[in-house]
């Protein structure tokens, strides 16, 4: 198989398993470009792509543009803070706006779950979801799974723990559609006003003491205490936050294994993982943020072949 | 002059029930009932399995007029109702501005008179809906007002419930306190189950709904006055208003047809016609929710009608309003879960539940009826809606039985 399933990346729900595995292998083929002296290959030189953000966002901004110049498509850039949106233009207006720039592909970061679907439905262009709310992260899974691929040769059977806050997270729901898929075993960990209720009907065991979790694991998924998404206190105190699901040094060696230690980023060092941590040889943080930008690339070049072949 | 030919009439209050009759209205009243009438002076409606009842009432129904025109207008609302097999509605104090005293109240009344849809206005419970001082509830039921009600906002103040429902014992009237604890529910916008898990929007428990009826039950077993708990959906709130019926009588409910027949299933799509307030519940409690149509424990079934344009609906889902119209689907969504003569029960119980006259197919009595056919099975399509508004959750569903119109208020209204 060589192009995607689907038209639009909106999140891992809507891929299959051959989506998975083809951004996967065209990522490997990215990740040599991006390490030779030059790091451009031509391939979407006709391709007008928008940034379009309507959320904050540091690197995940940056990796896309990265990956779009490297690609040598022609980029622009829309941050809400700067926009029309703030006087009243509903998405679909703003949207097909950009649009009549001839603009061929979207790449959309939004506070509301579901808004690239519900473009998708509105607009005529390719859309790349880059966050929906607490919805999906696609492009951070896909990079994730990729760089456990990386370390320990395939997902098959591993077991991967998702600590913190999994309720405002798309990146947890992301990372467990797209780990199940790929055949590994997922489980959360977080305090139990952090977890959805339902979340073990999507097939993930649910474990509250940190420990016990690392114990079982091959890979541990630290994510960010997301205190901008919470209207209401659901700990008491950050300080008794890393008490309970801070990971450091002493309890990483309690253990009678190496595990992986992954991080979205940005980190808060000390808070959900210490800096002798952040830093050791069993973090793979920054592959991450290097792969992301392979992954990318691989997205938005199987999306824009999308674009020409049905045109 | 209308002449109904060969129309089986369902009224489960007369001997007349099941029977096929001639029935022939003259100046607004039932002037002859007969196994055969004929009379060429009158416009004559025969048609295959003509069906025929007191007119139906729709007890939670909003409509844009005053404030919210470009919604539905009132003219509108009434031709829509008419559509819908309605011939009385009560209208929910969800205007700008809304009924809070007894002027508010004439208004309606005055602008509504006469029509083929009697329009029953609901006063606000509390002045500006804010639940810090009771409006002046008297003096709007004495201008009109059958019921009072905060639109959908919780009676935080549980003693302002308690006042309310002592103070309006004294003359005889119902309030309506909408089941959800606020806090329970934060900004929950979507039922928290498996599919809110899924799409990543905010939820609330239907525990939010439950601690809210469990509190009010308390409230109207201590000052025994008229409490109607509006649009309840979840089983666990029907079981406890259940058990609350088994010893008192002052405490009725309503269950909105959307919350039979739609679940969160729907939501998948992000589609914003779902969004609805309460939110949709999942799968199971729908099916558990069906369970109790045939026991006494759902005094009526209503639309909720809440027409919004594509302004407010076509939004990402989160800045949607929620909301769906219902007035035209509610007979053929209804019909097409159960037998007819219940769907008609559940359709009319809201003039005892609001101490209304209940109109009677009798010769000599005012004809207040809705003539229908209730075994063509269609898809509901956009033409198939009379509302300024197509915000319909019920767009693509199958619907069994159509209204082929209304006779009230010496008028009469087709739907073809």
């Amino acid at each position: 198989m060589s192009e995607l399933s689907v038209d639009n990346v909106l999140g891992i729900k809507y891929l299959t398993v051959e989506d998975i595995n083809l951004i996967h292998k065209t990522a490997d083929q990215f990740k040599e470009v991006i390490n030779r002296p030059i790091k451009k290959v031509p391939s979407l030189r006709d391709i007008t792509i928008a940034n379009l953000f309507f959320e904050n966002s540091t690197r995940t901004k940056l990796s896309f543009e990265l990956a779009e110049k490297r690609l040598s498509a022609d980029v622009i850039n829309f941050s809400a803070a700067q926009s029309s949106v703030k006087k009243g233009e509903t998405l679909v207006d703003t949207v097909n706006n950009i649009l009549a720039m001839k603009v061929d592909l979207v790449v959309m970061r939004h506070p509301h779950p579901g808004a690239g679907v519900f473009l998708s439905k509105h607009v005529d262009a390719r859309i790349v979801n880059a966050g929906d709310g607490a919805h999906e992260h696609p492009t951070q899974a896909l990079l994730d799974s990729y760089s456990i691929r990386e370390k320990l040769g395939s997902l098959k059977g591993k077991k991967v723990v998702i600590v913190g806050d999994i309720l405002h997270s798309r990146v947890a729901l992301s990372n467990i559609y797209c780990l199940k898929k790929l055949g590994a075993e997922v489980m959360v960990c977080g305090p139990a006003t952090l977890l959805p209720k339902h979340i073990e009907s999507l097939g993930v065991k649910v474990e509250l003491n940190l420990k016990k979790a690392l114990e079982w694991c091959d890979v541990a998924n630290m994510l960010r205490v997301q205190n901008e998404r919470m209207d209401i206190s659901y700990f008491p105190s950050v300080r008794e936050y890393v008490q309970q699901y801070g990971v450091n040094r002493e309890l990483l060696d309690s253990l009678k294994k190496d595990i992986v230690i992954m991080h979205p980023g940005p980190i808060n060092r000390g808070v959900e993982i210490t800096s002798d941590v952040a830093d050791s040889d069993q973090a793979i943080i920054l592959n991450q943020v290097e792969n992301g930008v392979a992954i990318r690339m691989a997205v938005l070049y199987l999306v824009a072949a999308k674009i020409r072949r049905n045109d | 002059m209308i002449l109904l030919k060969n129309a089986t009439i369902i009224d489960a209050t007369s001997t007349l029930n099941g029977k096929k009759r001639d029935v022939l209205i003259k100046n607004g009243k039932i002037e002859k009932i007969a196994s055969s009438i004929e009379n060429s002076d009158a416009k004559i409606i025969q048609k295959d399995n003509l069906h025929l009842s007191i007119g139906w009432m729709d007890t939670s129904v909003s409509l844009g007029e005053p404030g919210f025109e470009e919604r539905q207008t009132l003219k509108n609302g009434i031709k829509a109702a008419a559509a819908g097999g309605f011939t009385t509605i009560m209208l929910n104090p969800n205007n700008q501005p809304n009924p809070q005293d007894q002027s508010g109240v004439m208004y309606l009344k005055n602008v509504t008179a006469n029509q083929a849809v009697s329009i029953l206005p609901v006063g606000s419970f509390t002045l500006h809906q804010d639940g810090e001082h009771l409006a002046e509830l008297y003096d709007m039921q004495k201008a009109g007002a059958v019921s009072f009600y905060d639109y959908k906002h919780e009676v935080t103040n549980a003693n302002l419930l308690k006042v309310g429902l002592q103070y309006t014992s004294s003359f005889n009237s119902v309030v309506q306190s909408y089941p959800q604890n606020k806090d329970i529910a934060g900004k929950g916008i979507v039922n928290e189950d498996l599919v809110s898990t899924n799409l990543g929007l905010k939820s609330m428990p239907s525990l939010a709904e439950e601690l809210q009826i469990a509190r009010d039950l308390r409230i109207a077993a201590y000052t025994k006055g008229r409490l109607h708990i509006p649009t309840v959906s979840t089983t666990e709130g029907l079981k406890l208003i259940k058990e609350y019926k088994k010893s008192s009588k002052n405490v009725s409910c309503s269950v909105s047809i959307h919350h039979l027949t739609l679940s969160s299933n729907e939501l998948e799509s992000f589609d914003a016609n779902f969004k609805l307030q309460p939110p949709l519940r999942d799968d199971k409690e729908v099916k558990q929710l069906q369970k109790f149509l045939n026991s006494d424990v759902i005094d009526v079934v209503t639309s909720d009608h809440m027409p919004l344009t594509i302004e407010h609906k076509d939004l990402e889902f989160d800045r949607a309003t929620a909301g769906t119209i219902g007035m035209e689907s509610a007979f053929g969504a209804l019909n097409n879960l159960i037998a007819t003569d219940k769907a008609v029960e559940l359709l009319t119980n809201g003039y005892t539940v609001f101490n209304q006259d209940r109109p009677q197919i009798e010769e000599g009595q005012i004809a207040n009826l809705t003539i229908f056919e209730p075994d063509t099975s269609y898809t509901f399509e956009k033409s198939n809606i009379v509302s300024t508004s197509k915000n319909s959750a019920f767009l693509g569903k199958t619907m069994k039985g159509k209204v082929i119109g209304i006779i009230n208020n010496k008028k009469a209204l087709w739907n073809e």
